[in-house]
């Protein structure tokens, strides 16, 4: 095992009018350390290519986490899918790649557009070999990892785009390595650089995408350990305890909460600094102590940045509030969302006696609720949490 | 003269930013700049009493609607 972990970020756009998505894309981490992404896009559209893509992304990332091999794969879906009345087939195109230890990834295409290898700035043609399998053409092609690397997966909706309005022929595929290859310098996140891909393909359409069109984006990235601290223990004796294991920890450290923050400062021996700027005027100004990377105030903060993490799994609608500005919960937003691959909560159940007053919304089982939630949202962006309560 | 007020979660949602905007746009006004030592602090334990505003050592209750009486009171009377 190397440093390196894979951040992922996916998207559909539904064909014009349509309800139902013919792409679908799956993630599967097998047991062994191997993680599949498969991107399969049924043939036709609406609920027919619905169910095509989802039991081939489905069977594909099953199988192949199992152990399988991609000939058995081909087999078992070429003899599954339902046969569609119309066409007299049974088709669903796929792409997966599989990443063995976040060393080397084996990228297994058939019929989708080519994958993008960006590297180094630039785009990287990587070799494939051509196996037949069932009587399909299928590209196979083993490339060994380096950080940096960003690996883009497309339906063939994204090299579509544009057909007859916009462009001639279509943003073909060298379009759009050009496009992303000016943005791969920028840092940006998979899900950033995905939706930057899809945002062109959706205008290109003129906002009525002629076929349903997805992209996936994985991100070659070093591993980034963060710790959180929020509340003081339950009991005063764990103080030091508690203390001494978040600082013990790599990476950025960030403290939460009034009574938290004085804990810290008298732990570290350093002063307790308020600020008085209202960056956000719904969020409490942050605080300053010497080795600590972020002080912010506790339940208010937190609630926010939970609002932003379930915005961020969602619609991802409130990316330009929390992605500039400076209060302490957009600070943590991006901390956590964007910076960090492996979070520690140090969670301290102390109740605090101030907080319990039914004038106001908080108290102390939303503080849990919130610290919960916010795993959860972490959790599903991809990211290893561990949560301690003292 | 050393001004203090709470920006901890409960004067927070009471208003402390209110509170604050006000006492600041006040010591301008006066010119007491010089005088005046303003800052925020988390939370001071009374937050029943919110918002809390501490002048060399003793707290005040203050609202958004108070905060103007408070300054008169407890800030140009004593400078």
């Amino acid at each position: 095992m190397n440093n390196l972990c894979a951040d992922i970020g996916w998207q559909s756009y539904n064909k014009y009018g349509e309800t139902l998505c013919g792409d679908n894309v799956e993630i599967v981490d097998a047991a062994n350390g191997t993680k599949f992404i498969v991107l399969a896009d049924g043939m036709g559209s609406g609920v027919k290519a619905n169910i095509l893509s989802k039991l081939t992304a489905k069977i594909v990332s099953t199988m192949m986490a199992a152990g399988l091999q991609v000939e058995d794969c081909v087999e078992t879906i070429a003899a599954t899918l339902p046969v569609c009345k119309e066409r007299c087939v049974a088709y669903s195109t796929f792409t997966i790649i599989a990443l063995h230890d976040n060393e080397e990834a084996e990228i297994i295409q058939y019929d989708n557009p080519g994958v993008i290898l960006l590297r180094d700035g630039g785009h990287y043609e990587f070799p494939s070999q051509e196996v037949v399998i069932g009587g399909k053409k299928i590209l196979k092609a083993r490339v060994k990892l380096q950080e940096n690397d960003v690996f883009i997966m497309m339906s063939d909706g994204c090299i579509h785009a544009g057909v007859g309005i916009e462009l001639n022929f279509g943003w073909q595929r060298e379009d759009i390595i050009s496009y992303m290859e000016t943005f791969y310098d920028v840092g940006f996140t998979a899900k950033s650089l995905n939706s930057i891909l899809l945002e062109e393909c959706y205008r290109l359409y003129g906002g009525e995408p002629g076929d349903d069109t997805t992209a996936c984006t994985i991100r070659i990235r070093k591993r980034e350990p963060m710790s959180l601290v929020v509340g003081p223990p339950s009991n005063r004796d764990d103080d030091q305890k508690m203390m001494s294991l978040f600082f013990s920890k790599e990476g950025k450290h960030i403290v939460c909460g009034g009574s938290t923050s004085t804990l810290v400062a008298r732990y570290l021996g350093k002063k307790l600094e308020s600020t008085l700027d209202f960056d956000d005027p719904e969020i409490p100004p942050i605080a300053k102590i010497e080795g600590v990377d972020l002080v912010t105030e506790g339940v208010i903060t937190i609630n926010k940045v939970l609002t932003y993490a379930r915005d961020y799994l969602g619609e991802n609608t409130m990316y330009m509030d929390w992605s500039s500005k400076r209060d302490g919960a957009s600070q943590i937003a991006r901390l956590l969302f964007e910076e960090a691959t492996d979070i520690n909560f140090y969670v301290g159940r102390a109740i605090n006696p101030a907080h319990q007053n039914p004038d106001l919304p908080i108290n102390f089982n939303i503080k849990m609720q919130l610290v919960d939630e916010l795993a959860d949202c972490l959790k599903k962006m991809g990211k290893r949490i561990k949560v301690s309560y003292f | 003269m050393k001004i203090t007020a709470c920006v901890g979660s409960s004067c927070h949602l009471k208003g402390s930013r209110q509170v604050i905007l006000k006492i600041q746009e006040l010591i301008r006004e006066n010119h007491l700049e010089d005088k005046v030592e303003f800052a925020g602090t988390f939370c001071m334990g009374k937050c029943q009493q919110g918002v809390c505003v501490d002048v060399d050592g003793v707290v005040h209750s203050v609202s958004p609607d108070t905060a103007a009486d408070f300054f008169q009171k407890e800030v140009l009377a004593k400078i």
